[in-house]
């Protein structure tokens, strides 16, 4: 009970902050730009791919495709930011405010400091995506209506998929959704270790961007291409596979709970530098 | 109340405690003296566990700080200079946030809190627009909830108006007597160190040089500023006298020493006097005594 308390108290500093706020706005503003692009230009180009798998054109220009392609467009490259600027700052910003002596001059642990401040931004890692999912696909509704279904298409990961059900389809793109989220904790995560060591809150995002930057410019290599799975970023494009028609939930356990590792992995560093700190003016 | 055992503390090879240790009575208001960079907030880091001592002990009460931080902890409340709040915040939302960390929330508790620390008009708005005096305020606030049994200021009153420092040492003052409170008082700023505590303590590099009760430091023989040439007849005049020097040109004599009688016999002795003004030996000249640092 009393964690929870002291988590509402995280939470609340979090989003007490307006700078917390650029994050939503700037990824509405970047939503519609992305949906008016599909509107009138990338719907036309993907219409020709759907007659040419002879898969019905109504059932590509629905909102839901349109959803599932702004989310795709949007959250790893902007969303990775984001998670990088909020988590890095988690703990160096307040190190560096001098909030931190505050709070740890107060009777509790410093990995129970820790622990809420790693809650509070995984929270807002998978709010942040669910909501520019559902701010994604209720700007498309409006655009486009509610009519048809789900049109997957990522010649990267290899899948191809079609949903003419609609509930299906949104029940399908929900789930990525939260996948998706799940695996841009991995970000936040970086953000957050970076955070616990001795350095500036800006250093500490820089340096998780540099990180996760690296891995994807790595992944994308081709002579590097029979060895993706040593990747964090292709791990974490696994979120896809549950938009494949059959879902390979071996793998997608499997990749899931070495990204969970990861995150775990960096917690348990980050933890191990901030309890070896002194804090002083 | 607070014992503090032989701390060592070194800071990139370099010590900057060696050796620590003093102890504050329940109900006692306790000064921490010290040239910036002496180590008295390493002191105060090291007794609210934010900076690992390299050797030494810290107790609170009965309770060892490095062995059971938290439980020591909450008989504790604490200030820093220039408190940090988060800005875009309320006060009320700072006080919230922070007194949470320590357990439960009492709302009444924390609104006579504010109300005795003369914030209830501004608690509800954001922090970033709190003066100085205001921010000083909150923090006391944040430091009396929830019920601390010892205060630890660290240059609380810096930057502070008189009139706010004033008002910040009546109400340590109050505390002690209404609540029995115990204070640790860091500071450099002498006069509010000689208005406040009971004991006092000098730190220099690291090191304890002087403790006593602050009314031990008072010095009521008299005291002169003499300044007279030639230099040799001076000497020769103090010392008939059994004078002592201070510092600089001051000089100290015996008690029933007659001032008159000193400047009488420079003058009988063909010195010029330039000056004679009595002085009195203040915290300051002790404070100065132990923490040059061109002492030994």
């Amino acid at each position: 009970m009393m964690f929870l308390r002291q988590l509402r108290g995280e939470l609340k500093k979090l989003f007490a902050r307006k700078r917390t706020y650029i994050g939503y706005v700037v990824f509405l503003i970047f939503e519609a730009l992305l949906l008016s692009l599909w509107i009138y230009v990338g719907r036309e180009q993907f219409e020709d791919l759907a007659k040419r798998n002879f898969i019905p054109v109504e059932l590509l220009s629905s909102s839901l495709t349109a959803t599932y392609w702004i989310m795709g467009f949007s959250m790893f490259l902007l969303g990775s930011i984001y998670f990088a600027l909020v988590a890095g700052d988690i703990v160096a910003k307040e190190t560096e405010d001098g909030n931190m002596r505050m709070v740890l001059s107060r009777p509790v642990s410093r990995l129970r400091i820790l622990v809420l401040k790693y809650c509070a931004v995984i929270i807002y890692t998978v709010t942040f995506v669910i909501f520019v999912g559902l701010t994604g696909y209720g700007m498309a509704l409006f655009a486009m209506g509610s009519e048809g279904g789900l049109f997957v298409w990522n010649p990267e990961m290899y899948i191809l998929a079609v949903y003419p059900d609609r509930d299906e389809a949104f029940q399908r793109l929900f789930t990525g959704a939260c996948f998706m989220g799940l695996s841009m904790c991995v970000v936040t995560s970086l953000g957050f270790f970076f955070s616990c060591l001795k350095i500036k809150p800006a250093a500490a995002s820089v340096m998780a961007l540099s990180v996760f930057f690296i891995d994807f410019v790595l992944q994308n290599i081709p002579f590097l291409a029979n060895h993706k799975d040593v990747f964090i970023t292709f791990r974490m494009a696994n979120w896809i596979y549950v938009l494949q028609e059959n879902i390979p939930w071996e793998r997608i356990v499997e990749s899931y709970s070495i990204l969970m590792g990861l995150c775990v992995s960096l917690f348990i560093l980050g933890w191990m530098v901030f309890q070896s700190r002194d804090f002083k003016t | 109340m607070l014992k503090v055992q032989n701390l060592t503390k070194k800071f990139a090879g370099k010590d900057a405690l060696k050796g620590v240790s003093f102890e504050v009575d329940r109900g006692e208001i306790y000064g921490l003296l010290g040239h910036n960079g002496a180590g008295k907030s390493t002191t105060l880091g090291i007794i609210l566990s934010m900076v690992a001592a390299g050797s030494g002990e810290v107790f609170i009460g009965d309770i060892s700080v490095r062995e059971n931080p938290q439980k020591a902890l909450r008989k504790v409340g604490s200030i820093f200079e220039a408190p940090a709040f988060y800005d875009y915040m309320s006060g009320w939302d700072n006080l919230k946030v922070l007194v949470g960390l320590s357990g439960r929330f009492d709302r009444a508790a924390a609104m006579e809190v504010v109300e005795r620390v003369d914030l209830s008009d501004r608690i509800h708005s954001k922090v970033g627009a709190y003066s100085h005096g205001m921010r000083q305020r909150l923090a006391l606030a944040q430091a009396l909830l929830p019920e601390p049994e010892i205060l630890l200021l660290d240059e609380p009153t810096d930057g502070l108006d008189p009139e706010g420092i004033k008002w910040f040492r009546d109400f340590i003052l109050g505390l002690r007597k209404e609540r029995g409170m115990t204070v640790l008082f860091n500071s450099h700023l002498l006069s509010e160190v000689e208005q406040m505590c009971d004991r006092v303590a000098i730190i220099r590099a690291g090191e304890l040089v002087y403790e006593g009760a602050v009314d031990e430091l008072r010095d009521d023989r008299p005291g002169l500023r003499l300044q007279a040439k030639p230099l040799r007849i001076l000497g020769e005049v103090v010392s008939s006298f059994g004078g002592e020097k201070m510092n600089g040109d001051r000089w100290v004599f015996p008690e029933g020493t007659e001032i008159s009688d000193v400047v009488r016999s420079l003058i009988e002795r063909g010195a010029e006097v330039n000056e004679v003004t009595p002085v009195r030996r203040s915290l300051e000249d002790v404070y100065l005594e132990h923490s040059s640092l061109s002492k030994p």
